[in-house]
């Protein structure tokens, strides 16, 4: 079997060597606790503050603006709960979202709305962006919080995050974004775009799993979630991952440093798979393809006829590795929220694959996807007819 | 040289895991999956089939195998096929059997395609059964046998169906798990509840269908045949023929639930007498051999009208369009709407049908114009 062919890049990407590299010494001499007084701890807390510096830098923020989790998912829940939380005493009960939320933030809102937020879920259009009539409408100054993602993870559309902020913040609302998936394909600059918090994820950038941030605007008021030490300024109690820190900070640099050259060879990368597919598949359906601005790494596709299951266990054995949907925690893929929320039809709904590109995609491999797809898709025709 | 490749089902059970283990062995190219049939969510304890415990089981069995391992979502379809009848049935006054449409729809058709999909030339389960001579038979170990719920697949599935326990017994099959260094599953307790019924109560799933007032579910009469109303039962759908437990008490010979009607609400009780059955009709008949339609009138065939009951010679006096009517040449208790009755020619399944109804009296062929 030809090499194996990784496209599945929004779900996690390899962790860079530079990155390894750069962790290596907090795990092993360097290993101290910034805690503590003594040398260990002050070897490790430099290196804590470097890293928070290095990577708010990134962000156009200031390093006591940025809060180390344990990855976007948390990030997501201190942003959204720990904001309504702080707020709801003022007056501010309601909650804003959309409905093509990543589940760390509608989980979030839920959990939320259980404890007595209002939750209220803008439209959007089929062409998978924030409708913002609608957005408007419901963006009052009853609102303690608003999350809405800048870069969606299923089907890559870019959400006017600039617009909307300023209809929160003209309200009062608390502006938060989930960026997991914007970080390093977009740019992101606190300086220019005035959210109040901010998501990030190490694993999708080069980093490990289970390490991100979180940026929390100056003066932004946010209950924890955890209860114990004072670190992360009492926002983040427990012993900060110092090796994750430093590895977080030099991808997040990697990014941005190469965000528009990388960006431009993902873009020529994904208009030759979709090129591909739509030579060889005509009516393949790409979702998001209408959206005025799309991230360059993400195709979302379709083809009427065909089921994602099928399809991607046929592709996975034939080395090449996808995605759909959200996995729950079965392992199955279920139907998307995403394209449920942008109204597709189920036919497509129940067909829809995501290939996602990154590091590892090259030109020849793609070439091979679509040879593949497109195969697997005659045949899934052939066997639907019999 | 790899022989074709086989989707196996894997239940996370012992049977499914050492069939797939065997497979490996004889050199196939194994894909497993475990069917994801419906969703109880979290907060069921293990159960067969669905729970995340028996997915996770079967998926360390295919990495300890070192073969893929697939969950498929056939939620919809099983929901439709299997779930939505087990109501309908129990809400007609009749007892199903889910595993049998399980087979059928879910594990022998609808899994086929997903073989197809991915080009495997076969399906493999965990059943005791045997394909031979291009003939369903019954498991080697009798005690476990499991040919009586196969009898609705579709025979052209027959010659892609690969069945490796069935030649032999379960203990052989256990002690296969350990020589394997299966410890996973080598030792897990059998199940022998409805897959999706959790903790027992059938009447749950069907409060949650078709409403607490739904019929089946509602107070009705207990009657004796001759219409004597003898007390009062809290839903139809808790009894099936040939029950004894729940009945009134108070008479002088052991009483059984002999029919139902859902009419009146009524469950009929009767003595032992009243069980016995000497012949049937049964509908949705599906043949595993050659059948010639013309012929089968008169025709004898050894028949089962539960899993565990012995074969029964009967005699064939009609079959027309998918339905079939028998004379049983002796008289067998309890026979249940709702179950199956399957064909045996020696180990060999010819074939079978959902129960209709029982006939009291042993019909005989009709009387041809001279």
């Amino acid at each position: 079997m030809p090499d194996p062919i990784y496209l599945d890049h929004a779900a996690t990407t390899p962790v860079r060597p530079e990155v390894l590299e750069a962790m290596a010494p907090f795990y092993g001499p360097r290993f101290g606790n910034p805690s503590s007084l003594h040398r260990w701890g002050r070897e490790a807390r430099t290196a804590l503050d470097e890293a928070r510096e290095r990577l708010a830098a990134c962000i156009g923020a200031r390093a006591d603006e940025m809060c180390f989790t344990s990855g976007g998912t948390e990030a997501d829940n201190i942003a959204i709960l720990g904001a309504w939380r702080a707020r709801k005493a003022d007056g501010r009960n309601a909650v804003v979202s959309t409905p093509i939320e990543h589940k760390a933030v509608l989980g979030a809102v839920h959990q939320a709305a259980k404890e007595g937020a209002e939750e209220r879920l803008c439209n959007v259009t089929q062409a998978g962006t924030v409708d913002a009539q609608s957005f408007n409408k419901l963006t009052r100054p009853d609102v303690a919080v608003v999350s809405v993602m800048w870069v969606n993870n299923e089907i890559g559309t870019i959400q006017p995050v600039e617009d909307l902020v300023a209809t929160a913040k003209a309200n009062g609302a608390l502006f938060h974004t989930d960026a997991v998936q914007a970080f390093g394909k977009i740019e992101v600059d606190a300086r220019t775009v005035a959210f109040d918090a901010l998501s990030l994820s190490g694993h999708k950038i080069g980093a490990p799993k289970g390490c991100g941030a979180m940026f929390v605007r100056r003066g932004t008021a946010l209950e924890s979630l955890f209860h114990g030490g004072t670190q992360e300024r009492g926002k983040r109690p427990g012993t900060e991952n110092v090796a994750a820190a430093v590895g977080l900070a030099l991808a997040a640099e990697l990014a941005c440093a190469e965000r528009e050259t990388e960006c431009a060879r993902l873009l020529a990368l994904r208009e030759q798979l979709e090129a591909g597919i739509r030579a060889r598949v005509p009516d393949a359906v790409i979702h998001g393809a209408a959206a005025p601005r799309r991230a360059p790494h993400i195709v979302n596709v379709s083809v009427p006829g065909t089921d994602s299951e099928s399809m991607l266990m046929a592709l996975d054995l034939q080395g090449i590795g996808c995605s759909a949907g959200s996995a729950c925690q079965s392992g199955t893929a279920s139907p998307s929220h995403v394209l449920s929320a942008i109204g597709a039809p189920r036919e497509l709904i129940n067909a829809a694959i995501r290939m996602s590109l990154g590091s590892m995609s090259t030109s020849e491999s793609i070439d091979r996807v679509v040879e593949v797809f497109a195969r697997l898709v005659d045949k899934a025709r052939r066997l639907a007819v019999a | 040289m790899r022989k074709e490749r086989v989707l196996v089902a894997m239940s996370g059970g012992v049977d499914s895991s050492v069939a797939a283990a065997l497979l490996v062995e004889q050199g196939y190219d194994v894909v497993g999956a475990t069917m994801k049939l419906f969703c109880h969510g979290d907060d069921v304890p293990d159960r067969p089939c669905c729970s995340l415990d028996s997915i996770n089981d079967a998926r360390r069995v295919c990495q300890q195998l070192g073969v893929p391992h697939y969950v498929l979502n056939l939620e919809s379809a099983f929901g439709h096929d299997v779930v939505d009848d087990f109501v309908s049935e129990y809400a007609r006054g009749r007892t199903p059997i889910p595993c049998v449409r399980c087979n059928t729809f879910t594990k022998f058709r609808d899994l086929v395609r997903k073989a197809d999909a991915i080009d495997a030339t076969w399906v493999a389960t965990g059943h005791y059964a045997r394909v031979a001579d291009g003939r369903l038979r019954r498991g080697v170990d009798h005690a476990k046998d499991q040919s009586y719920f196969l009898w609705g697949i579709d025979r052209a599935v027959l010659s892609r169906m690969l069945l490796p326990v069935g030649a032999q017994t379960k203990a052989e099959t256990r002690a296969v798990a350990r020589r394997l260094g299966l410890e996973i599953i080598a030792d897990k307790v059998e199940s022998q509840d409805i897959c999706f019924v959790p903790d027992g109560d059938h009447t749950k799933i069907i409060r949650q269908k078709l409403g607490s007032d739904a019929p089946a579910l509602r107070t009705g009469p207990f009657v004796l045949s001759s219409g004597t109303v003898i007390g009062e039962h809290e839903g139809y759908a808790r009894f099936t023929i040939g029950q004894r437990r729940g009945l009134p008490g108070g008479f002088p010979q052991p009483m059984f639930v002999v029919a139902i009607r859902p009419a009146d609400r009524a469950v009929v009780i009767g003595p032992r007498e009243e069980l016995l059955g000497r012949g049937l009709i049964a509908r949705e008949v599906n043949w595993l051999t050659e059948v010639d339609s013309a012929s089968l009138l008169g025709t004898r065939l050894g028949v089962q009208v539960r899993h565990r009951a012995p074969p029964v010679a009967a005699e064939v006096i009609r079959a027309e369009a998918g339905e079939i009517e028998l004379a049983l040449d002796e008289p067998v208790s309890a026979i249940t709407p709702g179950q199956s009755v399957v064909f045996y020619d020696g180990d060999g399944v010819l074939g079978g049908g959902v129960i209709e109804a029982a006939r009291g009296q042993r019909a005989s062929l009709p009387v041809l114009a001279a």
